[in-house]
Parts: C-alpha cells; structure tokens; sequence
C-alpha cells in the first residue's frame, strides 16, 4: 500500500488540497491513542499542511461544483485546482491522492495519468486523514473565519436539496398516480351524488327509478324533464336523445309522467334540483374526460403494460410502486401481490398461504380463468406485466408491440388451461414482437438495403438517430447506456422463456 | 430547585416521571422502563390501573369487556355525568343496580363528549394533538369521537397555570400543568411547525421589570420516537444545546424542529431524508430555523452528500430499512467524532416482519457492534409504538 502524499478535501465553501508531511502509520491505526491524535489539533496539524485552497466565487458555482461532485465528476474548476497544486509526477514515482469517493478518484485518474488515488475504502490511514481533515478543516484553513463553513453549508444545502426537489425524473408517472387516485375519488362521490339526485327528484318522479335505472342517464333525464308536467308528446324525440334513442323506454317515461304520483314541485325547489342534477351531469362528464386523460397518459409512459393489462391496473400498479422505475425494479412476484401486502405479511406471520393475487386480479384474465388456474394465471400475467414494465420503462420510442404479444400470450395460456392447445412457443412470440417493432422502425426511419431485421447493430444505429431528433427529456443515462438496453432485452428474452418452460 | 435534584438518584426520579406524565391522577402504574415493563398494551385488566375514582372504577369494570376503547379521561366524565344519567335512564325506578347504570352511563358518556366535543372543539384539538395516534395501539381503538374527553377543560391550554422545569436532559423541559407534557424551547416563537400546542412562560428576570416571554412547543411522545424514548427513560441521548446532530430520516422534519430546539442556536442539525415529497415540507420547516440543514439525498450513499456535512457529535437515526445497521455505520465512519453518540430507532417490523421482535433487536445491536458503536443501552418504545426499540450507542474507532 502507496503512502498518502496529498489529500483531496471537498467541502461546501471550496477545494482544499493538504500535503501529507507526517506519513501515518497503518500497523498501529486503529490504537486509542492514534486515534485520540487524530482529534488534536495541535498534533493533527503537524501531519499535514495546506497547499491549496480553491473557495468557491459565487453561489452557483458552488452548487455546480456540489452536485459534480455528489455525481463523481470532475470539475474543471477543481482539474486547475489540481494542476495548480500538485507538483508533475515523475515517471518513477507516482503521486498518491487521497479522495473520499471512489467515482471521483476514477475520474481524477482518468486524466492525471501521474496520479493514483486511495479511498477511505481502501486504505484505512486515508479515511482517517480524511476525516481528521473533515475534523479541522475549519482551522486549518486560516483564510477562514469562524462560521464561514456553517453558514456556506446551510445556503449550500438549502440549494443542492431545492434543487433535487425540483428537479424529478418521474415527471409524467407523478402525473399519473395523481390521475388515478382522482379517479378514484370521482367515482366516490358520482355514485354517492347521484345517488342524492335519484332521492330528491324521486319524491317528485318516483317512477323514473324504475324505468331508467343508469345513475348517469337519471341525472341528465331529471335535469331535461325539470317538472313533469311540462312534459308531453312533443319532447319524446329529446327524451329518446337522452336514453341512447330508446323509443320505448322514451316514451315509458312520457307514460309514467302522466300517471306519477309524485308530488307537485315548486319552481324555486325545482331550481335547486336542477342545479345540483347538473353538477352530477358534469361531474361524471369531468370523470368521463379525466379517464381519457389517464389512456393517452398511459400510452406514452406505459404503452406495453397499458396494453396487457389495460389502463386502470396498470396506472394502479405504478402508483402502488411509486414510478414507473420502481415497478420495473420489483421481480414479478412482487408485482403479483403488489396491493396484497397486509395479507402477505399476516402469511408470513402466522406461516400460512400466501395471497395468490394484488391489484392485477382487476385485471380481467384473473376473473376468466377456473379456480384451480387462478394462482397461475396470475403468475403468468405477473411475469408478463413485470417484462412489459421493464420495456416501456428502458425503450425510448413507446409502442405497443410488445405488449400486445405479450397480451396474447396470456390469452393462449388461458385457452392452454382451458382447453388444452398448445400456446405458441415464448421464443417465437417474443422473436415476431421484436421483428414487428425492427420492421417498425425500418419503415419510417431510414431506408435500409438489407431488410434482414435481425442484425442488432443496425437497431442500435437507428434507435441513436431517433434519440437526437425526438424524446429530449428522456433520462439521459438511458442513451448513455444504450447498448446495454439491447442486452436487457436479450436478458428478458431468456427470461420469459425459463418462465414459460417452468410453468 | 427542580425536583429532580432533590431526589436520591437520577433513575429513581425518571421513573416516577414516568409514572406522573402519562398517568395524571398519581396511580401507581408500571414504568416504561424496558425491565419491568409488563406489557401493558397485553394484559386486559391493565386499563384498569388508570383510573383513580374508585366509582369509576366500579363503573369502568362492566363496561371494559364491550368497550375496549375507555380512557381514566371518559370514566371521569361518565362519573360526573353519573347523576344526569339515572335521571335520564330511569326516572321511573331510580333503584337501578350500580353496574347496570354504568353500562347506560357508557352509551350517554358518548354522547355527552360528543356533545362536549362541540361545545369545546379547540379543547379536544389541542388535546388530541398530544395524545396523538395512541388509536392504533392496543385499549384505545374505536372512533374518534370519545377520546381525549373534553370536560377536562384541556390540561394546559392557554391560560392555564403550568410551570416549565428542565428536564434532566439539558434542552429539553417539562410543562407541568393538570397533565404533564414534554416541551422544547420554540426557536422561532409563534409558529407551530405541525400544528402542535405551544405554551407560552413569561419571565421576570431580576430587578428590573423587563418580561421576556419564552415559547414552549409541546413534544408528542405518539409522534416523536426520541420523545418516547426520553420519556422512557433513555440515560443518555447525546443531544445537548450545542450539539451538531446529523438527522438520518428526517421525514417532514416535525421531529426534527424539536431537535433543533433543543441544540438551541449554537448547534446544527443535518436532516437527511430521500423522499421528495416530505423533502418539501422539511424545506419549508428548514427556512423557519436557521440551524437546519435539509439535505434530500439518500443516506445510503453518504458520500453524495459530504460536502455538506461536518463532523457530529451525535448520529440519530430513524430510517426503518432493512439495511439500517449498515446505513447508520457508513454514515459514522465518514461523519462521527471518536467517542460520539449514536441513537437508533429500530422498527422490528421493517427489518424482519416473521422473526421475534426481540430476536430482531439483539441481531441489530450486533450488526451495530460490528460497525464499531458500543451499544450502550436498549429501550422498547412500547407504550407509545408497538415493537419498537431505541438502541444508544457510542462510537469507537480504536479496537483496543
């Protein structure tokens, strides 16, 4: 192990670099009193010596630097710092840095090629001299007066933690888990509401229960009808309107209007009926354009899950997980009893069955399949909807291609279980899917001479293309690692198929 | 003097601390102490042991078996209302038995605090924000409507007589009032971080006639585990006045904003929390106290955020991860001064919901050991959280 000659310290008022003067000993490191020397200033002090210190100008420029170096990158900032003050290594005698992180050591060593680096990770006396620089830095650096450090942490962290709020990567699945509990809550009140409306204008129409019973129509109904007795022949053609052109239904309404022994209503008191039957009316129009917000939402973020397990279960399944990444981090078990979680832990608990199913047994599969395949179905469609979030969280173009043979092979599972044929192999299906979306690809993006879809290169090429001219706030670290992407779905591949032959 | 000099011994005194804070009519009820600690939550005939009125108490036992949700505070009230009751229930044979009576009493008792509920709505607000979320623990379940028993009159609300004392932590202070609560000094006075009750103290200082006021803020023991574990006795808890404090967990800094009233202005609190949702409520709190440092970053990863940080005195963490011996290890090796302390808060459940709680805690406080913190005492939060365990420890770097 190199002896530590200099010492990197970071901290939020600037880059400091100490020469090591006293080397320190590793046999005796972890002795009480080395230790104890570690704390004291004055002997402390003596094993190092300051020979730069870069302060940071301005608070942007702090933070800057503050989150490189949270990330591991060098700044350039800190590459003059370096340059500056480091003496040019010999090409004998390599200089030996000592830095707290390891990414930012690599980093270092990436363009210093004269310099190593030690961590606290590799050699203990670093992290020691490290924290006894964490320790005094405040003294040692005499340039500083007291509280300087304090008071640039405090606006540092306000800003770093700001910014980090700020800025999130799951913009859109925020967007989603919002829409969905709405959604929720819309259905909540719509039903209690009309219910209110079927009451109140029951005691004027008592019979409109009975002919119309959908709670939507009734509101709309009460509110076009008003009072009853305005209503004659002439308003069959509006009333059929309401009631999806139902001539009969149409005129029952206008029969049983006639008759009603519902009471009179005053104009004042039919106002408010009116008023209130039309917030139901809107409600549920509201409810009706909020779920159609909720589709196209899914079919950019989650177009494959979306397809496979349609949108409620799936926008249900990444508010349960948090983000979209998230639920593509869960193995499929997990994502097969996500929303099961009381009863799984009670399992657990008391050793008995775990729960077969979560929130995917509102998928509708579950609900088609015998009792006795329930449990495997829902595995199956586990697997499934844990590859199609992988997909649609890793790809950059959204497509459906995936998720629809994905889709059909839980159908050919269902028929296998229900009927007996033999569903389509998993390495074929999958094999077509990725033809279909090359194939997409070809078509609208570059002309190719050889239309053999297979060769991965070519996919890689095009899907670089298509990475710089659309999809600007799509996570970068995705095109950086684009290459790995293709691995992931090769990985996948293999996957789903154990899991076919297991099952 | 505060009484707890005059006292023999420190721990004696704690225990009766104890003993007065959450049992207001001076019954001898089982310390919180992790020894003689017999579960109270368990034992169904416990509840009993809160009431004082041996009335009530009659009144309490026929009741507790269709009721599991009495408090001392409600018995008081059915007991006071007892009158009202016979006359309501039975004009007719006012030779009822006692305990047929009571059972009616219970049924009017509801009704009455909810009658009392509107009558004094800010009272029982006040109320239940320091008894807090005691609904989800064994005794106190059911609705909300009977808890909290509005015909006290509020232990200490405004314009009550209560009477601030030191805790025998330095920082910390206790409001003695009808009910006794544990209070911190209101760094920036007038405002309420989470909606919690604050006492306010006038001061005389001396001969001249200035009177400063101080701010007490009102610490939920339900709320807070480093309340809970004050309350129940910690000997030590390494935050003092003064004391830098890296926070791991800190949620939407509710706990926090005691933490940093208690290391007073000349101390620091390093409050690290990965969620941004509450990062955003811990912000807020943070711009309110200047001696906050919010840090939303992921302390599993501590080097990302070291430039922010300077050594500590104190490691507190509350971070409920599987991994948690090791987060707050990774945290001590970059952060912690030799000899500093560490306060951990671990929920059994998160670590290993099928193994005992017990087993749990004695395999952590191992995994802490190896991290090369000295555990030196283990407290159960038990009436306050359910399966939980405060370990304090010390840092020492030296093996020797």
């Amino acid at each position: 192990m190199a002896a530590v000659d200099y010492l990197l310290h970071e901290s939020a008022v600037g880059y400091a670099i100490f020469q090591v003067v006293h080397q320190a000993d590793t046999i005796g490191n972890r002795l009480k009193e080395v230790q104890d020397a570690g704390q004291d200033l004055a002997k402390f002090g003596k094993m190092v010596k300051v020979v730069g210190f870069a302060p940071y100008r301005t608070a942007a420029e702090a933070l800057e630097n503050v989150n490189l170096v949270s990330e591991g990158v060098m700044s350039d900032y800190l590459r003059s710092e370096l340059e500056l003050n480091l003496p040019k290594p010999s090409k004998k005698k390599k200089i030996v840095l000592g830095v707290s992180d390891k990414t930012l050591a690599g980093s270092i060593k990436a363009s210093f090629p004269g310099i190593e680096c030690e961590t606290g990770d590799t050699s203990e006396v670093c992290g020691d001299l490290l924290r006894g620089l964490r320790f005094h830095a405040g003294k040692l650096l005499v340039k500083l007066q007291e509280g300087d450090v304090d008071r640039a942490q405090l606006g540092l962290g306000h800003a770093y933690s700001r910014a980090k709020v700020k800025f999130s990567v799951q913009k859109n699945d925020n967007h989603i888990i919002q829409a969905i509990a709405t959604l929720d809550h819309l259905d909540k009140a719509v039903n209690t509401f009309s219910m209110r409306v079927r009451e109140w204008y029951g005691w004027h129409f008592p019979e409109l229960v009975r002919i119309v019973s959908d709670n939507h129509t009734y509101a709309k109904l009460a509110l076009a009808i008003g009072d009853k007795q305005t209503l004659t022949q002439d308003s069959l053609h509006d009333i059929a309107a309401l009631v999806n052109d139902d001539g009969d239904v149409a005129q029952a309404v206008i029969d049983a209007a006639r008759v009603s022994m519902g009471q009179a209503i005053s104009d004042a008191d039919m106002e408010n009926v009116s008023a209130f039957a039309n917030r139901v009316v809107k409600l549920a129009e509201y409810r009706k354009s909020l779920y159609q917000y909720l589709v196209d939402k899914m079919a950019i973020v989650a177009p494959n899950l979306a397809t496979l397990i349609g949108e409620v279960v799936a926008a249900r399944l990444i508010s349960h997980a948090g983000s979209l990444t998230n639920l593509s981090k869960y193995p499929a078990s997990t994502v097969q009893i996500l929303g099961a979680e009381k009863a799984l832990f009670r399992a657990l608990k008391t050793k008995g069955n775990t729960p077969k199913y979560g929130l995917i047994y509102h998928s509708s599969f579950i609900g088609r399949a015998g009792a006795k395949n329930k449990g495997r179905i829902s595995r199956f469609l586990a697997n499934k909807c844990s590859i199609a979030s992988r997909i649609d969280n890793f790809s950059e173009e959204p497509n459906t291609k995936f998720g629809e043979a994905l889709r059909k092979q839980v159908e050919e599972r269902l028929d296998f279980y229900a009927t007996g044929t033999a569903p389509t192999k998993n390495e074929d299906a999958m094999r077509s899917a990725m033809d279909a979306v090359l194939g997409d690809i070809q078509i609208d993006d570059i002309p190719m001479t050889d239309a053999a879809p297979q060769s991965e290169k070519k996919e890689k090429k095009s899907k670089d293309k298509k990475d710089k001219d659309s999809k600007k706030d799509k996570k970068r670290r995705h095109s950086e690692v684009n290459g790995d992407e293709e691995a992931v779905e090769k990985k996948k591949k293999k996957k789903s198929k154990k899991e076919s032959s297991s099952d | 003097m505060p009484p707890h000099q005059t006292q023999s011994g420190e721990l004696r005194w704690e225990l009766q601390f104890g003993k007065i804070l959450f049992s207001p009519k001076n019954i001898q009820r089982p310390s919180t102490r992790n020894e003689s600690l017999p579960t109270p939550s368990n034992s169904p005939t416990q509840p009993r042991e809160w009431h004082s009125h041996p009335e009530a108490d009659a009144a309490a036992e026929t009741v507790e078996d269709e009721a599991d949700f009495l408090e001392e505070e409600i018995v008081g009230d059915a007991e006071a209302f007892l009158e009202v009751v016979v006359i309501v229930g039975d004009e007719e044979d006012s030779q009822e038995e006692v305990d047929e009576v009571s059972t009616i009493s219970l049924s009017y008792s509801r009704e009455i605090s909810r009658l009392q509920s509107s009558l004094s709505t800010r009272t029982r607000v006040a109320d239940r924000s320091i008894r807090g979320q005691g609904d989800s623990r064994g005794g106190r379940g059911g609705r909300g409507a009977p808890r909290g028993g509005g015909g006290r009159g509020g232990g200490a609300k405004g314009g009550a007589k209560t009477i601030v004392e030191p805790h025998r932590h330095a920082g910390i202070f206790v409001a003695r009032g009808k009910e006794d609560m544990l209070v911190t000094k209101n760094l920036s006075p007038g405002v309420s971080v989470y909606g919690e009750k604050r006492i306010s103290v006038e001061n005389s200082s001396g001969a001249d006639d200035t009177v400063s006021k101080t701010e007490y803020r009102v610490w939920n023991p339900f709320r807070s585990k480093l309340a809970a574990g004050v309350l129940g006795g910690l000997d030590e808890i390494f935050i003092k006045p003064g004391a830098k404090v890296l926070y791991l967990g800190a949620a939407s800094g509710t706990s926090v904003s005691h933490v940093a009233d208690i290391v007073g202005p000349t101390g620091t609190v390093f409050a690290v929390e990965f969620s941004h949702r509450s990062g955003r409520d811990l912000i807020n709190m943070a711009t309110h106290r200047t001696n906050v440092i919010p840090i939303i970053e992921d302390a599993r990863h501590p080097l990302k955020y070291r430039m922010l940080v300077s050594m500590v005195d104190v490691i507190f963490a509350d971070v409920a991860q599987p991994d948690q011996a090791r987060i707050v290890g990774l945290n001590a090796h970059l952060f912690l001064k030799v000899g500093g302390g560490v306060v951990v808060s671990i929920k059994a459940n998160c670590i290993d919901s099928t193994a005992a709680p017990e087993a749990v805690f004695a395999r952590e406080v191992t995994k802490l050991r190896e991290e090369r913190i000295k555990p030196l005492e283990q407290l159960t939060l038990e009436p306050f959280e359910r399966d939980h365990a405060m370990v304090v420890g010390r840092y020492v770097r030296s093996t020797t």
